[in-house]
């Protein structure tokens, strides 16, 4: 493994610079690193120095939108349209739900659960509760992710838990965040885990999957 | 003492008889009337009839003509969506094309474009009952802001980096629309605009990025307010403000809000010398009950007693689903804890 190239592929993704980051990640396919190990070395670690600097330093989402802006870039180059990698840490299903239009935050949560090497299912904003529970039946997820930047979500959120046990989803862990659920407790939103970022949310994922 | 008369002497550090509250009440004042919350940002006749009902309800000092954040936008071609009893919400960017060339573009003409009339009708309603005693407040949004509701925040945020002199020239255009418009809302009869600027916080742009573009361009709007009226300068960017407090005053701004997670004694720090409002947690007022808002109120006014320049109010917008009860107990609080 050439390491000297490594960390250039992952001193552009976290630059934000797209084009140089895939230039990386093609020279070393072409060198016969595996997209796994890519995944592994580069982008995973990319978004775990992304990930401390966010909590040590300040947090904005700018500087993740241009990293994870990369990540999707050499994703892309890796698994062209349409692939996914044949072995992920699992999947997930994230949503802002009907009524809150702001996909910033769900779509930040993506970019860094993909960069993770997660397969992620976006049931995009403004999602019925219902296309949640399909969606969530259809794909096996082993947790679901809500963002939330409205307060009158709030009500909605409550409902999902008892909408997934409905359908005998009981198993699926339920994460919520975004500038309004974050301000809640997780017993009053009635899920498992409130995240404070998507670095936080995705933490809690790694720690109940064993990772 | 009337309510306009506390604000300006507490924004000056000046004795007053009491701590000014302004809790900030928008579309729960519709909620309060039993208005469909579609209808009350629509017409300028209901906003000024539930904001006024509210003022009435309540007792508190200010009173706001802030529907959404979608209303410059929509005057220069933003598709809304209007959904029963909700904000509105953009169903189709005013730069929807991928050059977001804004050529085609005019500041629109605020007596007749989109709800900016009815903004106007409300605030002109509001002189007309209330003329000098309460604080009338108008609004705009903050030149980011404005830019990230023309063509979506991720498009607007990848364009000042991949583009900056096109987003610049946008900025600058954002800039021009909101300072017709917050004159236009001081001509109608507002005491101020307030400058609603979410897309600037902390949590969303790096505070050099807000140093670098937004400052400039805030600086030059509050000093046309002020020249043209204004009684005072106040910025909301809500969130994580802590690192961008200290251009306040550079900016000229007069009352700077802060929010739930930014530290009163921080906020002290940045800045000594301009009134502060803030900060109670705006979830708070939907899950917490009256005797944790008065013990909440109560502390905020115990920790600026001495240093004065401070107006209790929530962090954020107050949620339209808010329990009367928790608002009135901070009213209550303000005038019982002198």
């Amino acid at each position: 493994m050439d390491q000297k190239k490594i960390n250039a592929l992952i001193h552009y993704l976290l630059e934000g610079n797209s084009q140089e980051a895939v230039i990386y990640a093609e020279t070393l396919l072409n060198e016969g690193m595996s997209k796994e190990q890519i995944i592994m070395y580069g982008l995973e670690e990319a978004m775990l120095q992304l990930g401390t600097k966010c909590t040590v330093e300040q947090f904005n989402l700018l500087e993740i939108m241009l990293a994870g802006r990369s990540v999707m870039e050499v994703m892309k180059c890796i698994y062209p349209e349409g692939t996914f990698p044949e072995e992920t840490k699992g999947t997930v299903v994230i949503a802002a739900l009907e009524g809150d239009v702001h996909d910033l935050g769900k779509n930040i949560l993506k970019m860094v659960l993909m960069a993770k090497g997660y397969r992620v299912i976006d049931c995009g904003k403004d999602c019925p509760i219902q296309r949640l529970v399909d969606t969530s039946k259809e794909h096996a997820p082993f947790a679901v992710g809500i963002s939330g930047l409205i307060t009158s979500i709030i009500p909605l959120v409550k409902q999902v838990r008892n909408a997934l046990n409905a359908q005998g989803l009981d198993h699926i862990k339920i994460i919520a965040g975004g500038a309004a659920l974050k301000q809640s407790l997780k017993e009053q939103l009635n899920v498992d885990f409130v995240a404070d970022s998507a670095f936080d949310g995705v933490h809690y994922l790694e720690q109940i999957r064993g990772s | 003492m009337n309510a306009l008369e506390r604000i300006v002497s507490t924004v000056n550090f000046h004795e007053s008889d009491r701590v000014p509250v302004i809790p900030q009440v928008f579309g729960h004042a519709a909620a309060l009337s039993d208005v469909p919350l579609d209808e009350y940002i629509q017409d300028g006749n209901t906003i000024a009839r539930c904001q006024l009902s509210a003022l009435d309800y309540y007792g508190y000092d200010a009173i706001f003509t802030v529907v959404d954040v979608n209303i410059e936008t929509e005057a220069l071609g933003s598709v809304l969506d209007y959904r029963k009893n909700q904000y509105a919400v953009i169903k189709k960017y005013a730069l929807s094309d991928d050059n977001y060339n804004i050529d085609h573009l005019a500041v629109p003409d605020c007596k007749k474009s989109g709800r900016m009339p009815e903004i106007l009708k409300a605030i002109n309603l509001l002189k007309k009952s209330l003329n000098n005693d309460i604080l009338i407040v108008g609004c705009v949004l903050g030149p980011l802001t404005l830019t990230t509701q023309l063509l979506g925040i991720e498009k607007a945020l990848y364009l000042a980096i991949d583009a900056p002199e096109r987003f610049e020239k946008l900025l600058d255009f954002s800039c021009q629309v909101i300072t017709d418009f917050g004159l236009a809302q001081i001509s109608a009869g507002a005491h101020l605009p307030i400058v609603f600027n979410p897309s600037a916080s902390p949590a969303v742009i790096p505070h050099q990025f807000f140093r670098e573009f937004e400052f400039p361009r805030l600086k030059k709007m509050f000093h046309a307010f002020k020249a043209n009226g204004s009684i005072a300068n106040w910025l909301h960017i809500a969130g994580p403000s802590d690192s961008i407090l200290p251009y306040y005053s550079e900016i000229g701004v007069n009352i700077s809000n802060f929010d739930y997670c930014v530290h009163p004694q921080t906020a002290m720090t940045a800045l000594p010398h301009t009134c502060l409002n803030g900060n109670i947690k705006s979830l708070a007022f939907i899950d917490d009950n009256a005797n944790d808002i008065r013990s909440a109120s109560k502390q905020l006014l115990n920790t600026f007693s001495k240093r004065g320049g401070f107006i209790l109010s929530s962090g954020c917008e107050i949620p339209k689903e808010s329990r009367s009860e928790n608002i009135a107990a901070m009213v209550q609080a303000a005038k019982l804890y002198k």
